[in-house]
């Protein structure tokens, strides 16, 4: 079952197309990341999702049957920004999300537990810091343990120790089963918590699918010689049909993911007369993919 | 909707501005009543004028319920600002998204907002039914509901301006800049129901024909020209240069304005991006 599929989801406004035709979905018990730079539509998508936003075309579904309001409560959503009612406190404005979902009103002490609030709870939203706000939003979208959480740039202001726990915590509801899907632009985040991803850019879906799929990192080895041309030309003869090339005075080999060995090329040049300088393997990071995807 | 209610209410009790205007409206509504009263009884009855006014009291019964209503009518700018400040309050905060993004659909969301309108529309139609009584039982006339229909005005007008009030919130989205539209909006068709009523009193006078007091077709207006001061026994020698009051087609522009307005509110809710 798919909790969210979506069929060529367009967004126009005016002129500006946010969104072009995308389409996915994301599979039940998966942690989805929806991935891409400032701008390239994240939010929107979210936002139409949730109904918030109007689609210009397209359609989605959610729990596999047609949208509408009674399937968002079982949603816990954090889109954007946190959204509270400045002048009431936490539980206030946490019994006014349970009134609407129609469920977690004794569910409020534990998810402020859960995002250390709790000795903070009957100040006014106005007082909080910015990654208090946050928190809140957190708990907000946990309260009634919905089976499905949409988080929109979860970790958002947090300090690296809220950050940490924001990523303990989603691993921690995957293990249970539950389904989030999360939009970000920081990578490493994806990476560390994430099994699915699609990725955006401008509007438009670049590639979506399993994360150890997409970012299949290649081994790059690195070498060097006194001769870089000879190297590369020896190099070239190697077996395997490798990519050889020189970046500046080095020259990279790109072997597939996980066959690169030192031993061998090393032996592979002696053989050939050459004697290196330099010689190392050097994971390919998401960083520099994800680079070479939306560019 | 009984619990879309509960949690309108979760949202403004522990609010201080609510609690306010809501105080300063309701003893707003006592004290000008209070201070009408008060010219009456004691400057209007002491003078010569009270032998033309043959002893005239706005607060006995027949007459207090008109009285009231459109003295009360004048205060009616309050709580249409408190429900002004509640629905801007949604955007600035963008607590309507999260509404929606929470499970509300938009239809509720517009619903609940129309349904605030009425019952803060009838609360103060409940105070000046109050209010009316109590001045009307210090006086020696006997308990009347003649005249009663002028309350069902003041529902009438506090309803139209909340909902003009939730409309201009609802296009305008921010809180200072709404109450300005909405204050002067109000300026502006006073104006304009100035000239539009001198030109029917042209009208009548030149050539004769009368429309009724075209100013009462205006949005706002068609609310306000329902209301009027009970017709003192002076105002007499003035009517009869003045258009024909048509009530029934003023009523019938309020009530137009009135879906009109939770129309388009409903319209804007419902079908764009928040």
């Amino acid at each position: 079952m798919n909790v969210l599929s979506i069929n060529n989801i367009s967004k126009n406004y005016g002129k500006v197309t946010a969104l072009q035709n995308v389409s996915f979905s994301v599979p039940r018990g998966s942690v989805f990341g929806i991935l891409g730079p400032n701008g390239s539509g994240k939010t929107t998508l979210l936002g139409i999702i949730m109904d918030v936003l109007k689609a210009t075309g397209g359609t989605y579904k959610l729990f596999d049957e047609n949208p509408d309001n009674q399937l968002r409560k079982r949603i816990g959503t954090l889109l954007e920004t946190p959204n509270f009612y400045h002048y009431l406190s936490a539980v206030q404005n946490l019994k006014i999300t349970a009134g609407i979902k129609q469920r977690g009103e004794n569910d409020i002490e534990r998810v402020l537990e859960i995002v250390s609030l709790t000795n903070r709870k009957n100040s006014t939203f106005s007082t909080y810091s910015l990654g208090m706000k946050q928190r809140l939003a957190i708990a907000a979208a946990l309260l009634g343990d919905p089976e499905v959480l949409v988080l929109d740039e979860p970790t958002n202001g947090l300090d690296p120790v809220g950050i940490a726990e924001i990523r303990e915590l989603i691993k921690l509801l995957a293990s249970q089963g539950k389904t989030i899907i999360m939009a970000s632009h920081m990578l490493d985040e994806v990476e560390k918590v994430c099994s699915h991803v699609a990725i955006l850019k401008y509007g438009e879906l670049i590639t979506f699918g399993n994360v150890d799929e997409i970012f299949i990192n290649d081994d790059i080895v690195e070498v060097a010689s006194s001769n870089i041309d000879q190297l590369k030309d020896a190099l070239n003869l190697m077996p395997g049909n490798l990519k050889v090339e020189i970046k500046g005075n080095i020259v990279q080999i790109t072997f597939p993911v996980g066959s690169a060995n030192l031993e061998n090329v090393n032996q592979f040049c002696f053989e050939k007369g050459i004697v290196l300088s330099q010689l190392q393997i050097r994971k390919k990071s998401l960083e520099s993919k994800f680079m070479e995807l939306t560019n | 909707m009984m619990h879309l209610l509960k949690i309108e209410w979760l949202k403004i009790k522990n609010y201080k501005a609510f609690l306010f205007i809501s105080l300063f409206f309701l003893i707003g509504i006592f004290a000008t009543n209070y201070i009408v009263y008060s010219v009456f009884h004691n400057i209007v009855n002491k003078s010569d004028a009270a032998l033309l006014l043959s002893n005239f009291n706005p607060y006995d019964f027949e007459h207090v319920w008109q009285t009231v209503s459109y003295t009360s009518g004048y205060l009616l700018m309050l709580p249409s600002l408190l429900l002004i400040i509640l629905v801007t309050n949604e955007y600035t905060f963008r607590t309507n998204r999260q509404n929606i993004i929470d499970g509300s659909s938009r239809e509720e969301y517009a619903n609940v907002k129309m349904m605030m309108a009425l019952i803060v529309a009838a609360t103060s139609t409940l105070f000046v039914v109050l209010t009316a009584l109590a001045f009307a039982y210090s006086s020696e006339k006997d308990f009347s509901i003649t005249g009663f229909s002028h309350v069902g005005y003041f529902f009438l007008k506090a309803l139209s301006y909340n909902i003009i009030a939730i409309f201009i919130s609802t296009l305008i989205k921010r809180t200072g800049f709404a109450i300005g539209i909405f204050f002067i909006y109000m300026g502006a068709e006073n104006i304009i129901a100035q000239f539009l009523d001198v030109l029917s009193m042209k009208l009548k006078s030149s050539k004769n024909i009368d429309f009724g007091s075209l100013g009462d077709y205006l949005p706002m207006n068609s609310s306000d020209g329902l209301l009027s001061f009970p017709p003192t026994p002076l105002k007499s020698f003035t009517t009869s240069s003045l258009p024909t009051e048509y009530t029934w087609i003023v009523l019938g522009f309020a009530i137009f304005y009135l879906v009109l307005f939770s129309w388009l509110s409903r319209r804007l809710i419902i079908k764009k991006d928040l």
